[in-house]
């Protein structure tokens, strides 16, 4: 709704309000502080809001008060012209706000898309062709027609997600909510969220509510809220609240990097105006290039990297191929012949989509999906004459040769220990002590009770967290973060010499993603020897890998140094991959004539771009 | 897009059979079980067997997966026949050994009762192999339907099914997520006692249910936030709808019993000299 049309209007304020919060508090049951304490602000109809906090600083809480799902205690709360705490408006409410949650396999009832998108409208008793009509426009807003009758199990995670927008949208609210509901998915996937969640309000003027982990995605609103601790502690324009950064540390969330790289080129004197999308700043570094007479700038050449390391840990792989449910009509190709050395040492990097076949790769290597030829049942096959036999995949690590039958599996297990996505899930022990110690005691049978608290107690301090504090504590009552630091501790206290971890930062907000990948390098360097992360973060790749592959549909589309790999961005780009926020800015700087050689960390491109500026004043 | 889906032992194909309405079919499956059972005559059975062997070709599954489906009452199958075969009296003795009779009669019963066992379960097979379980839940709501009248909750049950249905493949897929995730703490499924083993499945288990209870949660809240409520006031999109072929398939099911019934009267008339050794009940 335009400025224009309200002044012209003679409504009152009231009718321009999608929702308000007077002074609202919410306590959980048996909670000492408000989980919302005193909150107040307003949205207007058509707006598309950001809200943005740490875990646990009362924004889903929030969400969850505005849709009627929970009852303020005090305070009071205007949603479209209902309250929402009198039990006669609640389901009103619900028909005019639609929320999507984290997980969206949660959200769903029915096993086929049409049926679960009709769920909300026969919920509203609306007639069967109206439902029909709603299903057409629901899933063509989200872009999925063509999946009408599918499994919404065999689809992406951003693809799910979507359909979980359009079993909203049927609804047909007028608000719709977004309750960290690109958390759980890839970048491909994000974007294709956030992307509906745009086109909605522009061409629909959806009011838009969406709180989110991602910076770079609270940008995109007309309004961002900063909570913390339950209190909206700053609004106004993305860019207000961004660039004046500092202030965000302090209610523990991150500067996006981008500010971070301005700061640094401003103390070498390159000023540029605030700014926070890549292609903005290669502007404004391309102005700055030109007002000082600059052509032709170009940073020096990185060396190439010294290749692979070599020591007595080291990984190979040769020609591994895997099929899921071979031999049925389901049968699907993860792996089509791939071969890696991953070097003793190494901070390894392992990028790809869902379903490239990443997943599949990492448990090859402590042979939770054996080789061929190590399985029981496995016979060589006759060989006749003049026949060039197969070529079996082969696979060693350290020692240790997979493709052998006689290969000591269970002691693998124990020098290659394993993390998986959201580890915290997989917690069922009564203390952190007795989890942390399942793996030890299923390794070392004979192990004295005194020595397995030791070495539990040693784990627990490395990942962080005070032995004393936590050990005879339940697994289930710590918060999130440090649930992940126990199941961390549960794996590396067998002393593993290669820890892999997949997407080790999923899910969590900006400070515990930074906090983990801080706790990764400290192992790196006094716990294993090499470190191997999944991950969907190219930033992250960028700034804590030494080498990285890039696994694409099956195959390794390439493996070098991330300053070596992400020159290569527009390649990544067309295989439906991110790439650094550094990279994006060098690809919009080349447009520029300006061409920048570095690591892709934020230090590195600074630093370049900083070196390359006095390269050019000398040539000029 | 097929309707497909992830587990069960539905085949997925585009015929006949799997078009026909899923209420159809279950009706179809229980008017063959009627015929089954009222058929006295061997030629009763011979008709509902020609049956079963034209709906399988019609339904283009593999004889193979059907007949797997028997694999499962092997041990019911020889247990009653030959509980059957020693008990049964009769005229004509064939065996006599020690306290063991085996007489004609009683071969014939076994044989009777092991083929109408048998063709139940091929029938039933054929129906899940043919049908998906999300039709088949649909079928079922609607065939119950009438019970709302006597206040039965139709339509929560239908919905549990539902959910059930939806969340099996999701549950499998975070079993073997734990299992792995166990594995690679050392955790051993495969050796030990039994009661190794059943301590073994604990760290699956506890993290399941877990993972289940956090579910049902968060799926009841977005159940809500979707308008949910148990009122009579709901309204259904997918309707069910009788075609042509389900008025073949109709017919054929009632020629089935007709047969069946006549074979019954009439089984002294078609071959006088072989009634005794035809007609069992």
């Amino acid at each position: 709704m335009s400025q224009l049309s309200v002044a012209e209007n003679t409504l009152s304020q009231e009718d321009f309000t999608a929702l308000s919060f007077n002074n609202v508090k919410f306590w959980y049951p048996d909670a000492e502080k408000p989980a919302v304490n005193g909150v107040s602000f307003s949205v207007n109809k058509g707006e598309f809001v950001s809200i943005i906090g740490h875990n646990g600083s009362g924004k889903s809480t929030l969400a969850r008060l505005v849709c009627g799902l929970l009852q303020a205690d005090e305070g009071s709360i205007n949603v479209w012209g209902l309250d929402p705490s009198e039990q006669k408006n609640v389901f009103e409410v619900r028909r005019h706000t639609g929320i999507v949650f984290q997980n969206p396999d949660n959200q769903m009832v029915a096993s086929i898309v049409e049926d679960d998108v009709a769920f909300g409208p026969e919920n509203l008793g609306v007639g069967r062709e109206e439902i029909g009509r709603r299903i057409d426009w629901a899933l063509s807003a989200v872009g999925m027609t063509e999946y009408r009758h599918s499994t919404p199990t065999r689809l992406s995670g951003g693809q799910k997600q979507r359909i979980a927008v359009a079993g909203v949208l049927a609804i047909r609210p007028d608000i719709l909510i977004l309750d960290e509901s690109t958390a759980m998915l890839d970048p491909k996937g994000r974007r294709e969220v956030i992307d509906v969640v745009r086109r909605l309000n522009k061409e629909e003027g959806m009011t838009i509510l969406l709180i989110t982990h991602f910076m770079e995605e609270a940008l995109l609103a007309d309004r961002t809220i900063v909570m913390n601790r339950g209190e909206i502690v700053m609004q106004g324009a993305p860019r207000d609240i961004f660039e004046n950064g500092e202030a965000l540390l302090t209610y523990n969330l991150c500067l996006p990097e981008i500010i971070n790289i301005e700061n640094t080129l401003k103390t070498a004197g390159i000023e540029t105006p605030p700014c926070l999308y890549p292609e903005e700043l290669a502007e404004h570094i391309a102005a700055c290039a030109k007002e000082r007479g600059l052509d032709a700038v170009s940073s020096p050449r990185l060396a190439p990297s010294d290749g692979e390391k070599r020591g007595p840990w080291d990984i190979d792989i040769r020609g591994l191929t895997y099929t899921y449910s071979a031999k049925s009509p389901f049968a699907s190709k993860a792996l089509k012949g791939v071969s890696l050395h991953i070097g003793d040492g190494e901070f390894f990097g392992i990028i790809g989509h869902t379903g490239s076949g990443k997943s599949t790769l990492i448990q090859h290597l402590n042979a939770l999906i054996k080789l061929p030829q190590a399985q029981k049942k496995y016979k060589p096959p006759k060989v006749k004459k003049g026949q060039i036999p197969t070529t079996m995949p082969q696979l060693t690590v350290g020692e240790y040769d997979l493709a052998d039958k006689k290969c000591n599996f269970l002691s693998l297990r124990a020098d290659v220990g394993m993390v998986f996505q959201y580890p915290e899930y997989q917690l069922f022990a009564e203390t952190v002590e007795e989890d942390v110690a399942f793996g030890l005691k299923n390794f070392y049978k004979d192990l004295k009770e005194e020595e397995v608290k030791e070495r539990v107690y040693a784990a627990l301090t490395a990942v962080g967290l005070d032995p004393k504090e936590v050990a005879e504590k339940s697994p289930f009552d710590l918060s999130g973060g440090q649930k992940r630091r126990v199941a961390i501790a549960g794996v590396i206290v067998t002393r593993p010499k290669i820890l892999v971890l997949d997407e080790p930062a999923a899910g969590l907000d900006p400070l515990g993603k930074k906090e983990i990948m801080e706790l990764l390098h400290k192992l790196h360097s006094e716990w294993c020897r090499t470190v191997i992360i999944v991950s969907h973060d190219m930033d992250e790749i960028a700034c804590n890998c030494t080498r990285a592959c890039v696994v694409s549909d099956g195959v390794i589309f390439d493996c070098a140094a991330p300053h070596e790999l992400f020159a290569r961005a527009d390649e990544l780009v067309s295989l439906g991959l991110d790439v650094p926020l550094t990279a994006k800015i060098c690809r919009a700087l080349k447009n520029y004539g300006i061409d920048i050689d570095c690591d892709y960390t934020p230090e590195g491109f600074s630093q370049a771009v900083i070196q390359a500026f006095e390269g050019g004043e000398r040539n000029a | 897009m097929l309707n497909d889906v992830t587990f069960g032992q539905y085949y997925p194909a585009q015929s006949f059979a799997h078009k026909l309405d899923p209420r159809l079919k279950l009706l179809m499956l229980i008017a063959y079980i009627v015929a089954l059972f009222i058929a006295d005559t061997f030629y009763g059975l011979a008709l509902c067997a020609v049956f079963i062997v034209v709906a399988t070709l019609v339904s283009r599954v593999p004889f193979g997966s059907v007949l797997r489906s028997v694999k499962g009452i092997v041990f019911l199958l020889v247990f009653t026949s030959l509980l059957n075969l020693f008990l049964h009296g009769g005229d004509h003795l064939l065996v006599e050994w020690g306290i063991i009779h085996i007489y004609l009669e009683g071969v014939l019963f076994a044989v009777f009762l092991m083929f109408r066992l048998i063709f139940l379960v091929l029938g039933s097979a054929l129906l899940t192999l043919t049908t998906t379980p999300v039709s088949l839940t649909d079928g079922l709501e609607s065939l119950l339907k009438p019970l709302t009248f006597i206040k039965f909750p139709v339509h929560a049950l239908a919905l549990i099914m539902s959910i059930a249905l939806r969340f099996i493949p999701t549950l499998m897929d975070e079993t073997n997520r734990i299992i792995a995730a166990q594995k690679a703490r050392g955790a051993d499924f495969e050796t030990g006692n039994i009661i190794k083993r059943v301590k073994a499945i604990i760290p699956i288990l506890i993290p399941l249910l877990i993972s289940a209870f956090r579910r049902a949660e968060e799926l009841g809240d977005a159940m809500d936030a979707r308008c949910y409520t148990n009122s009579p006031h709901r309204t259904k999109y997918k309707k069910l709808m009788f075609g042509w072929r389900d008025l073949v398939a109709a017919l054929v099911a009632a020629a089935l019993i007709a047969g069946v019934v006549l074979f019954n009267i009439y089984a002294y008339d078609i071959f006088p000299a072989a009634y005794q050794y035809v007609v069992i009940l």
